[in-house]
């Protein structure tokens, strides 16, 4: 399985990531997840949130949670991007896509992924008041 | 032994540092580091139940004992994304 992670200040560039895309001819899903930073939190409005990270034990948490999707799902890859720094309000902080045989697999892996990481890995976010 | 601590999110804040060296005597557990980490920095008590621990990037628990060299980190319930 492809496996990716990309934790990084710079802003998300979907085409790029879209152009790096290998689809090998079984894969018939691909699904990809975009979360971008909402205006509000808790209510109030926010201008942005700022992401801190403990990088090396994020790329580890990363792996692992990738080890049990390899072993759960029979996806061609999977790709990550988590932003980190002042994310604005509007702007992505998260990209993930998984590539599977079968639409089940690929929505199924994603969503693991996005779970298992708001569980274990090592980024905190602080949102910046209007 | 002496040992490393990172503190990360609100932790950096209720200790007022990135990181400090705790002395531990050999065969320390981490809930003995914890204990002095409490003592020297009561304002992390409060919040004692839902820090998570990890010694270089893997998650331990209280009971893991501590080897000369281990950097431990200290940090609130994760919320990436």
């Amino acid at each position: 399985m492809r496996r990716e992670v990309n934790i990084t200040t710079d802003k998300i560039d979907e085409v790029a990531l879209l152009q790096r895309r290998e689809l090998a001819s079984g894969m018939g899903a691909v699904v990809y997840f975009l979360g971008v930073v909402r205006g509000s939190e808790a209510g109030r409005p926010i201008d942005a949130i700022d992401y801190e990270v403990f990088a090396d034990m994020a790329r580890r948490q990363f792996d692992l949670i990738f080890d049990q999707v390899e072993k759960r799902w029979p996806l061609a890859s999977i790709r990550l991007v988590h932003r980190v720094g002042r994310v604005v309000a509007g702007e992505p902080s998260l990209w993930v896509e998984t590539i599977a045989p079968h639409r089940e697999e690929a929505f199924a892996a994603c969503q693991f992924v996005i779970a298992e990481m708001k569980r274990s890995v090592p980024i905190w976010k602080q949102a910046c008041p209007v | 032994m002496q040992i490393r601590v990172h503190f990360y999110s609100y932790c950096k804040e209720l200790t007022g540092s990135a990181s400090v060296v705790e002395n531990v005597e050999p065969g320390s557990r981490i809930e003995n580091l914890l204990q002095k980490l409490f003592v020297h920095f009561p304002k992390l008590v409060p919040v004692q139940k839902s820090l998570l621990v990890a010694v270089g990037v893997d998650y331990q628990g209280a009971d893991y004992i501590l080897q000369e060299g281990d950097e431990v980190s200290l940090f609130p319930p994760v919320q990436g994304g």
